[in-house]
């Protein structure tokens, strides 16, 4: 199919796509976020339950393949009663396995600190808060803007897993199997759908890495 | 996972040494969680019981020799896509990394936007293009290649990227050292620089592992008979949708727990730090 027959038949889907795409993107993201930081508040807490759920939250959700998970939030939680509409389904997903990998990116962002600032912090009789305020938050948020923006990205990606499901109106790869499976679309929606994802990633990325020249801290 | 030695001290670092007050309020709060943390997981099997998915019809083929055996077949065919993906990613991401590397300009430029371009696609899209696109084309192949395939492609460009950062984390005076010897760059690379930098990235591939082992998943969009796909089979078979996900689920957890553990072990070992994507992909 060439791309002008592709446009005029698909334009108006490809947009929609795209936009979906997106919108699926930041709600998600912002998800990971939240519930990313809650997790490594868990992890980091003295109270040793909670860090023992925290960890095995992160082992469960970084390790279980995305698709076994959103199969098991569509098809099985209906089963115990819980029945979501499918863009809802992608989106605690993505953000289930997401925040796994953004708590992750939080660890290594304070680990990076050091045990000797801490040390050094409290012998000036800095109390837990500001040390917190002062010393750990800043330093872990600056180092953790670069793989915050791998993570976009990731999380970009996975939100393909919405193709899997009827979701309604399909995004980008969506789009690309829906066209491909009512005509001969041929090469032409798979390279349209792909330079949206690898021209979105590249944009993330770009400025992602502008952010993180200005910030990084050079030990 | 950068520096697993340092957190269980870093996050023990944070906190002064409690005194007996805090102690205490340690202690309560410790409690209060434990009772919360118990509440939920039987909320859990509450909900499991009332909705009925407790029942032994569920669970019992479970203890069938056959649905494991059926299981493991899929087991042996996630596993035969996720070994031929890896091997097939390290070499392509070998060579988009020496592309990417090379002091031939327009060379490293196109290998760049390769590697770009497969690290910012999603693998699904990729498998529709070898489940649907191709065949248009007259590009007949197997359901092994049809997952295969995608999977190599995605993870060769983070492979190359991983590969990179284990070449630019050798020190300069290695090549330095090398040229005053009069060895020319391709030799260095190969003999000097390469050797180095495969120690370093091991644990990082190790890694890698676990993201071709969740892409497999994928393949049963192309119906290859993988554990996925089984376990769908067992789903039909005994109308059991909740027990065989969730079984399968735990399957999966503990291979990528075991694969991650290697690789942060190895790490350790070498001490040297697990390099990913954000340290890996999700999906």
């Amino acid at each position: 199919m060439p791309l002008s027959e592709l446009l005029a038949t698909y334009g108006g889907m490809y947009v929609t796509a795209l936009l979906t795409t997106w919108s699926l993107t930041a709600v998600s993201f912002l998800g990971v976020m939240v519930l990313g930081l809650l997790v490594t508040v868990l992890r980091v807490c003295p109270v040793k339950p909670l860090r023992v759920v925290g960890d095995l939250y992160v082992q469960i959700f970084r390790n279980i393949p995305g698709i076994s998970l959103l199969v098991f939030v569509v098809y099985a939680l209906p089963n115990l009663n819980v029945v979501w509409d499918y863009r809802t389904c992608v989106i605690v997903t993505v953000v289930l396995v997401g925040s796994a990998f953004g708590s992750e990116n939080l660890m290594s962002g304070i680990n990076t600190i050091g045990v000797g600032q801490i040390e050094a912090a409290r012998s000036l009789g800095l109390t837990f808060t500001q040390i917190l305020r002062q010393i750990v938050v800043p330093q872990a948020v600056r180092s953790a803007i670069l793989p915050m923006t791998n993570l976009l990205i990731a999380v970009m990606l996975t939100t393909a897993l919405a193709s899997q499901t009827p979701m309604k109106p399909p995004e980008l790869t969506g789009l690309v199997s829906y066209i491909n499976t009512r005509t001969v679309g041929g090469i032409t929606p798979f390279v349209a759908s792909a330079l949206a994802y690898a021209g979105t990633a590249f944009v993330i990325g770009f400025v992602g890495n502008r952010i993180d020249k200005k910030v990084r801290i050079i030990r | 996972m950068s520096a697993p030695v340092d957190v269980m001290s870093m996050r023990d670092a944070l906190y002064e040494e409690p005194g007996p007050h805090t102690l205490r309020r340690i202690r309560i709060f410790t409690g209060v969680s434990l009772v919360l943390v118990a509440a939920l997981v039987g909320l859990v099997i509450h909900r499991f019981c009332v909705t009925g998915q407790l029942d032994p019809k569920y669970w019992s083929f479970f203890l069938k020799g056959t649905t494991w055996a059926f299981l493991g077949r899929g087991f042996l065919g996630t596993i035969g896509v996720a070994v031929t993906a890896g091997v097939l990613a390290l070499l392509l991401g070998m060579v988009f990394m020496f592309g990417r590397i090379s002091t031939h300009r327009p060379l490293a430029m196109v290998s760049r936007v390769v590697i770009d371009f497969f690290r910012g696609i999603p693998s699904l899209l990729l498998i529709y293009f070898f489940f649907l696109v191709l065949p248009q084309y007259g590009v007949k192949m197997t359901s092994f290649w049809m997952i295969c395939l995608p999977v190599t492609l995605t993870a060769s460009g983070v492979i190359a990227e991983v590969l990179r950062a284990g070449v630019n984390a050798v020190p300069k005076g290695q090549w330095e050292a090398a040229y005053s010897l009069g060895m020319r760059r391709t030799r260095i690379l190969l003999k000097i620089v390469l050797p180095q930098a495969m120690r370093i990235v091991i644990p990082s591939l190790i890694s890698q592992l676990v993201v071709v082992v969740k892409d497999t998943t994928l393949g049963y969009v192309v119906s290859y008979p993988d554990m996925l796909q089984n376990a769908r089979v067992l789903i039909t078979n005994y109308d059991a949708l909740v027990s065989v996900y969730f079984v399968i689920a735990i399957i999966y957890i503990l291979v990528n727990y075991a694969i991650n553990e290697l690789s942060v072990r190895l790490a350790r070992q070498s001490g040297t730090r697990v390099i990913g994507r954000t340290n890996e992909n999700p999906v």
